[in-house]
Formats: structure tokens, sequence, C-alpha cells
């Protein structure tokens, strides 16, 4: 319910759009989420893709986040310190706020419900191997699994590693390619989906 | 393992650690039983539209990051884990006004009567009359942190060997408990932020030294789990302490 | 389904305001109004040219006519583009819209969505 004509003008106009079978209401919510999805990590995709092009860039993002990301010019931006976290064939990394959701809105949008909930904040300090293989990752027990309690205002975001494979692939194709869920660090990038 | 308590640096700023104090059920990490992660194919941005309008609210209403995560960490535990995440706002935001006098809880009884809402349900609100008292004078403009100017040298150097202090507390903080009197090593500085155990009791900014430590899975978690695990946490000083004749 | 399928992002114009590199609606039927315009193009009842048009049209109205002693609104003027819109091809008809409006304007406070 809003309180403005403009807002109930916006409500009214979506009930005929219904009522003549021009539009369905779950087709909205869904167009606003999947406009979430990519336009908001889509950031954090660019930033990633640009890093694996260009080496002194990469050094610029590990050393200094936050002044890295400025580079880009996105707008507004709530982070006063963004930590850019890199997975290596001996690390992989991965990001959780435990004590509320604390996430890189700047780089990845809004976060995901998972994040936010009971289950993976509590779970994925202990078990981290655990919840990402039922999420679908599945890591080598000889590679260090670090996780990021993000408990101040400091943001995390995952740079991942670049599967060999996409190595011909343009930077904005790269970007396409990149998820938000492995820049949170619950995903592999690739063919191969163990690394 | 004792520890000496006399060693826990006595914050400075009045706000007292005990052993006794109350976690907050907000405080998750490591514990039991919450079961898989559930993860939703094309999820909406507000799953149900009276979210979005309490994400409305909330966003325009202000006031500080730090109060409002501490109304919502306030919430009825039951409504905590169950409300799913806007209805903890909810549960927040209604804390709020009530503590700030806009609203009282039977005027929002009231009104979810008036709309046949049986009143028989789990309120999630629970609004502390000790927290309406406190100074909100001193609240800072900023809504979300900053980095403040650094005034005073870190206390602990890269590289060293700390202990996280034994103690809860009974107010806002950012020292989970699965961390407490655990040992870990400072792998960054990260300069004075303020500090959100006095920020959401409207007692001033206070900055406050700040850093990452890491912390092993045989550490945090005793028996090993899981081969190779580490969690690296970002603490304030008055977290931490030195070890002890160890 | 996905808005980028045809390798056509909608227009630059129509780039909403953002902040965080997250879509920025203050109010729920910002989000709403916006999505069903993307919506209403997928399903061809109009060209984005044609949106846009009509934005430029419609925000030239408002820059004549319009009260300035009001804050610039985006998403108010995009309301106004897609109603006028829909409205010249006929598919819903100005009076049909605040016929319906007055009815939800009128509705009993504490209507449950």
């Amino acid at each position: 319910m809003s309180n403005s004509y403009v807002g109930l003008r916006a409500e009214a106009l979506e009930s005929l759009l219904i009522e003549k079978g021009l539009i369905k209401s779950d087709q909205i919510d869904q167009t606003i989420s999947l406009y979430n999805e990519r336009v908001g990590p889509m950031n954090g995709a660019r930033v990633v893709a640009k890093a694996w092009k260009d080496p002194e860039y990469k050094k610029r993002l590990v050393e200094d986040g936050t002044g890295a990301i400025e580079e880009f010019g996105f707008v507004g931006g709530q982070i006063e310190k963004l930590v850019v976290v890199e997975n290596s064939d001996s690390v992989h990394n991965v990001v959780v706020c435990t004590l509320c959701s604390c996430y890189p809105w700047a780089v990845l949008g809004l976060p995901p419900r998972w994040y936010k909930d009971p289950a993976y904040r509590s779970r994925v300090v202990k078990e981290p191997r655990k919840v990402l293989e039922e999420m679908g990752t599945t890591l080598p027990k000889d590679k260090t699994v670090r996780v990021w309690d993000s408990s101040a205002e400091i943001r995390y975001m995952v740079l991942p590693q670049m599967p060999p494979e996409w190595s011909d692939l343009s930077e904005s194709d790269l970007a396409e390619r990149v998820s938000r869920d492995s820049m949170i660090g619950v995903e592999l990038l690739g063919l191969d989906c163990s690394a | 393992m004792l520890v000496d308590l006399s060693q826990v640096a006595e914050n400075e700023y009045g706000l007292k650690r005990e052993n006794n104090a109350m976690d907050g059920i907000h405080d998750l990490g490591g514990k039991a039983g919450f079961g898989t992660v559930e993860v939703e194919d094309d999820e909406p941005y507000f799953h149900e539209s009276w979210e979005s309008r309490v994400f409305s609210m909330v966003v325009n209403l202000g006031d500080n990051t730090d109060r409002f995560r501490h109304a919502v960490e306030r919430i009825d535990p039951i409504s905590y884990l169950s409300d799913t995440y806007y209805g903890r706002w909810l549960g927040g935001l209604e804390t709020k006004l009530v503590e700030d006098g806009f609203v009282t809880q039977r005027e929002i009884s009231e009104h979810m009567r008036a709309n046949g809402i049986s009143d028989e349900g789990r309120v999630a609100a629970r609004p502390s009359e000790h927290i309406s008292k406190e100074n909100k004078s001193q609240n800072s403009e900023q809504y979300y942190n900053t980095p403040r100017p650094a005034s005073s040298e870190p206390r602990f150097q890269l590289g060293q060997t700390v202990r996280a202090v034994p103690t809860g507390s009974d107010g806002h903080t950012r020292l989970p408990a699965y961390v407490r009197a655990k040992k870990g090593e400072i792998v960054a500085q990260h300069g004075e932020w303020i500090f959100p155990d006095s920020h959401a009791h409207g007692l001033g900014e206070m900055p406050q030294n700040l850093y990452t430590v890491a912390f092993s899975g045989g550490e945090l978690w005793g028996l090993h789990l899981e081969e190779k695990t580490e969690v690296r946490i970002d603490l304030f000083e008055t977290y931490l302490m030195e070890l002890q004749d160890e | 389904m996905t808005i980028l399928e045809d390798g056509e992002f909608p227009l630059k114009e129509l780039q909403p305001p953002m902040t965080n590199g997250e879509v920025i609606f203050e109010e729920p039927w910002q989000g709403r109004v916006f999505a069903m315009t993307i919506l209403l193009n997928k399903a061809g009842l109009f060209s984005w040219d044609e949106f846009q048009s009509q934005l430029i049209l419609t925000i030239e109205q408002w820059e004549r006519e319009g009260d300035k002693s009001e804050d610039y609104k985006y998403y108010e003027r995009f309301s106004d583009a897609l109603n006028s819109l829909l409205g010249k091809k006929g598919i819903v008809a100005g009076e049909e819209l605040v016929e319906r409006t007055e009815e939800y304007v009128n509705r009993p406070h504490g209507h449950d969505h």
C-alpha cells in the first residue's frame, strides 16, 4: 500500500494490465530480482575481469580494494573499506557475516536470502567445506579454506581464479561469466567445478 | 584455561564486559541446529510486498547503523530465527520506535486487533526502558561507520599472537561468542573506526584501532572437524589482549 | 527469462538511479513501474525508441509546466511517460487509469494485500 498518489496509480496500472492479460504479477517480481542479480553483481564481475586481464590492476586491487574500484566510478557506495581476497591454488576464500548480514553492496548488489539466514551464518565458519559441498562446490583437502567474518565495517569480496579455458576471452566476455556466488566464495568458475 | 581478568583491558569508555552477560540470539557463528543452506533460484528482491515497505521505512527513518543493528539483535529470539530477514528488520524498527517514544507497544497491539489480528500472536519488539533513557544527543551524523583519523598508536603489531577477551557484553558488541578467549594472529591493522559498542548506545564514536585476526579452525572448534580451515575476523582493540605467560 | 537475452540492454536513458551498484527504488511502486515497462516492451507493445521519445516529451512538459518548487523526481516522470504511451497506443485509456486509481485512493485504511 502506497502513501502517495503516484504509488497508488502504479498499483492501479498494474491491476489493469494484469486484468487485460498483458502481464502477470510474479513477472514483475522476477524482473526486479533479475535486474538486481545482474546489475548489482555486474560491478564486481567487471572488476574481476579487469584484474584477470591486467596484472598491474590486480596488484592494485589486492593491495587497496577501495582505491582500485574507485577507478570504475561506481556510483554512490557505502563501502568505506573494501578488501579483495584472492583465491589461489593453496587458498580458497569465502565471506560471511555471522552477526548480521554485512555484504559488499557496491560491488555485489543485494545479498541473497541464504547469505542472511541462520544456516549459512552459523555453519560456514565452522564447517565451510561441508556447507560449500552442499551448495555444489567441492574443495580439495590440501587447500586451505579461509572464512572472512565481516564483523566490522570492512567489506570483503573474493577474486576467483580464472579457469584456464577462458584465457582467450575478451574482458567483457569474461565479466559476463563471473557469477555473484563466485565473488562470495561459495562457487567455483569454469567447467571443472572442483579446483 | 584460566584467564586473569584483571588483564582484560578495562574499557576506559566505561562499557563493562561481564562473564555472565547474556549472548544475543543474533550471534550465530558456530551455533548448531540450523540445517542446510537453502538456496532459492531466481529469488525475488522482496519475497512479499510488505518486505519492501519495511525496507523503505527503515531506510527513510535514518539513525545510526549500530543502533539499528542493536535493536534487531534484541528482538524476541523466536522471532529472530523464524521471521526471516525483513521480519527481523520489522521487529527492530518496532523496538526502536517504541523506545524513541513515537508509538507505544499498546498502540501497535491495538492496531493489530482492530485489523482482526489476534494479539495472542508473538510480538517481536522488545523495547527496553533502559535503552530509551540513553543519551541520544551523542549520535554521530554518520549513518554508516567510517574510518577516523588515527590518534593512538596500535597496541598490537602485525604477526603478534593475541587472545580475544573471554567476556561477553549485555550491550551491543561485535565480538562473536565463538571467538572469545581464543588465540589468534594479527594479520592486518586498519586504523581507528567508530566503536560500535559505544555508538549503538548513544555514547559517542569513541574511535578505536581495528585489526584483522586469524584463528585456526582447530583453535576455534577443538577437535578437527575439517582439515585446513581458518577464520579471519575484524576485531576492535578492546576485544583483544596480550597472551599471558603461555 | 532474462532481460539481457536479446543482447539489448535497456537504453542508457532508462538507467535508473543506482547506488552501491544496485538499482535503487526508494519506494516499491518505482520498482514495479520499472519492471512493468520492461515487460511491456518485451511483450512487443512498444519499442525502446518509442518509450525514449515519450520520456523526452514528458520531461520537457514537466520542465515547461511542472511545479518547480518540487524536486525533480525521476520515477514520477518515468511513470507519467509510461501512462502517456499506453494511452496513446490505446492499451490503457487515461480515464480507465484515473478511475481505477480513485478506487484505490478510496480504499479503506488498513487494506490488506
